[in-house]
């Protein structure tokens, strides 16, 4: 079995975000998106069911590669990765359309993905991805129970719901579903020898075209300036004279 | 335009996500009409403003490309060339198959939009309502993940009148469904939410808040953190990735307030925020901060009201 897990570097989220021209400014150095540990350690579960082989593909600027080599020592096998100038500023099904080629080259039976990514939030692109190769989206997962068969759970509006995981599809895994496994040294060690393969563009075919112009980024003033006290052990009297005031009691 | 919106049903009614929207459609004069999917048999989703259909996908099988197949057909038939959805589970599947279909990518997370010259402008709230990010679409289909609360939803009478379309099951079967329980004043709708963050240290000091809420008949809500962390189940999350809530008061319990849950509060009339940390960015936001221990303050509130 072949299982190909998206997923993405973006800037370190302890750093204020910055834009250029309405694109995020990417430092040489990007780091793993902690969304997508969710996924690479459904992964890992299902290669220790399967033994199947874990691929890493992404897209954008590879940098330092710093954020590939994060998912090589929770313990994927290799990374496939395009980075090309004339990407820059894709949108989301020019996005899916890449990384759908990308799984195609690994024979993906399944290919997983995190919800939606720390930086964009945009949130379309697994759903994206199963439409263009044509297989089943289970999205929103929270949850995986591996016995004969592999048992998943959905996030619904009102709850859960759960589905038995087909031979081939594309997974969406939510944050806190499992607990993604943290690299030991052997396990640094090791990543260092994954091979680490950029893939040319021209060798994929692009099925999408940019339809979204930038036209305008504001900066809003959000600071309030409101009331701030210290608390000296009576500060809770203003809360409650303030939600008198707001007749909330 | 020729406009589609593509509705929801929660409580065997128009969503209010749905209801929202159709404001919107309104207000712009738009040529719209309405497709709304759900399970319920029956759901009171008609009116006589607007032409509904009904979608009535089985609770029992996982058909959202089957149903993205029929709105493509719908949308290709009609010659609609904006398609409007709320951002929920339902409609980011539907809405993100439909763009492949349709060749046009979709924009999320927009919280107002406009026509001009023929093209749809969005706009965008982007690292928790920091700045607002202005897109024009380029397309012959403009499709767009609207995130609640944007609108006033419209008051309007519902009916049972509309058609019902039904589609095949795939191969995926759904088991195991579980609802939960709902009690006490709704996220969505209550007029004061007391929400819990980190600073509560362990899941067993959410019953100050818990008393609190009691106290003022609100709703309780908690951030990312907390819901990964177990205390608290997802339907009350508010921030990026879950609800966003817009009450008359708001009351952040030790929440420092990332950028992913400001986006779900920050619209909230009045906000209270108790914080240790007198750095933390959730008192740019709040109309009344108190710098000390949540544990502490609470309590106390409690006793004296």
């Amino acid at each position: 079995m072949n299982i190909t897990v998206c997923a993405k570097q973006i800037p370190d989220p302890a750093n204020e975000i910055t834009y250029d021209n309405g694109l995020i400014s990417r430092p040489e150095e990007q780091v793993l998106d902690d969304t997508d540990r969710y996924g690479i350690e459904i992964a890992l579960q299902l290669k220790e069911k399967y033994d199947a082989e874990v691929t890493v593909i992404s897209m954008g600027p590879a940098g330092t590669q710093k954020g590939l080599q994060q998912a090589l020592q929770m313990g994927a096998d290799k990374t496939l990765y395009v980075d090309d100038d004339s990407l820059r500023g894709a949108n989301s099904l020019m996005t899916a359309s890449i990384l759908s080629e990308l799984a195609k080259t690994t024979n993906a039976d399944i290919v997983i993905f995190g919800t939606e990514s720390t930086d964009g939030y945009t949130g379309t692109v697994p759903q994206q991805v199963a439409r263009f190769l044509k297989l089943d989206c289970i999205s929103y997962i929270k949850g995986i129970e591996i016995s004969e068969n592999v048992t998943l759970t959905r996030q619904t509006l009102e709850g859960s719901e759960k589905v038995v995981m087909p031979e081939k599809c594309v997974l969406s895994v939510t944050a806190g579903g499992v607990e993604p496994r943290y690299p030991n040294f052997k396990d640094i060690m090791a990543a260092k020898q994954k091979t680490v393969e950029k893939v040319e563009l021209a060798s994929l075919s692009m099925n999408a075209s940019q339809n979204l112009e930038f036209l305008d980024i504001e900066k809003l003033e959000n600071n309030k300036n409101g009331e701030k006290i210290i608390d000296e052990g009576e500060a809770y009297q203003v809360v409650i004279e303030k939600l008198k005031e707001l007749k909330v009691i | 335009m020729k406009t589609l919106i593509l509705g929801e049903v929660i409580d065997n009614k128009l969503s209010s996500g749905t209801l929202e929207i159709v404001s919107k459609a309104n207000a712009l004069g738009l040529d719209f009409r309405v497709v709304t999917v759900g399970s319920s048999d029956a759901p009171v989703i008609g009116s006589s403003t607007f032409q509904q259909t009904y979608i009535k996908r089985s609770s029992e099988s996982l058909q959202f490309s089957n149903i993205a197949d029929k709105l493509s057909q719908i949308i290709q038939e009609e010659n609609i060339s904006l398609l409007l959805a709320p951002s929920t589970y339902q409609s980011r599947d539907l809405v993100s198959f439909l763009s492949v279909d349709l060749s046009s990518s979709p924009v999320s997370n927009v919280i107002n939009f406009e026509i001009k010259d023929d093209s749809v402008i969005t706009t965008n709230s982007i690292n928790g309502g920091e700045s607002i990010y202005k897109t024009k679409i380029i397309s012959s289909h403009s499709l767009l993940l609207i995130r609640p609360k944007s609108f006033d939803p419209i008051d309007i009478e519902l009916n049972s009148e509309y058609q019902t379309i039904e589609v095949e099951d795939s191969s995926v079967e759904i088991f195991d469904i579980f609802k939960e329980e709902k009690s006490g004043p709704q996220l969505e709708d209550s007029k004061i939410v007391i929400s819990a963050g980190r600073g509560m240290v362990e899941k067993e000091n959410l019953s100050f808040v818990e008393d609190l809420a009691n106290k003022l008949n609100a709703a309780i809500g908690g951030t990312r953190a907390i819901v990964d962390a177990g205390w608290m189940p997802y339907s009350q999350q508010v921030g990026q990735t879950g609800k966003t809530v817009k009450p008359d008061v708001y009351i952040a319990c030790g929440i420092s307030g990332a950028t992913q849950h400001q986006v779900g509060m920050k619209d909230s009339k009045f906000i209270i925020a108790i914080n240790k940390d007198e750095e933390a960015p959730i008192f740019q936001l709040a109309d009344l901060g108190i710098v000390g221990d949540t544990l502490n303050i609470i309590p106390k509130i409690n006793e004296n009201i």
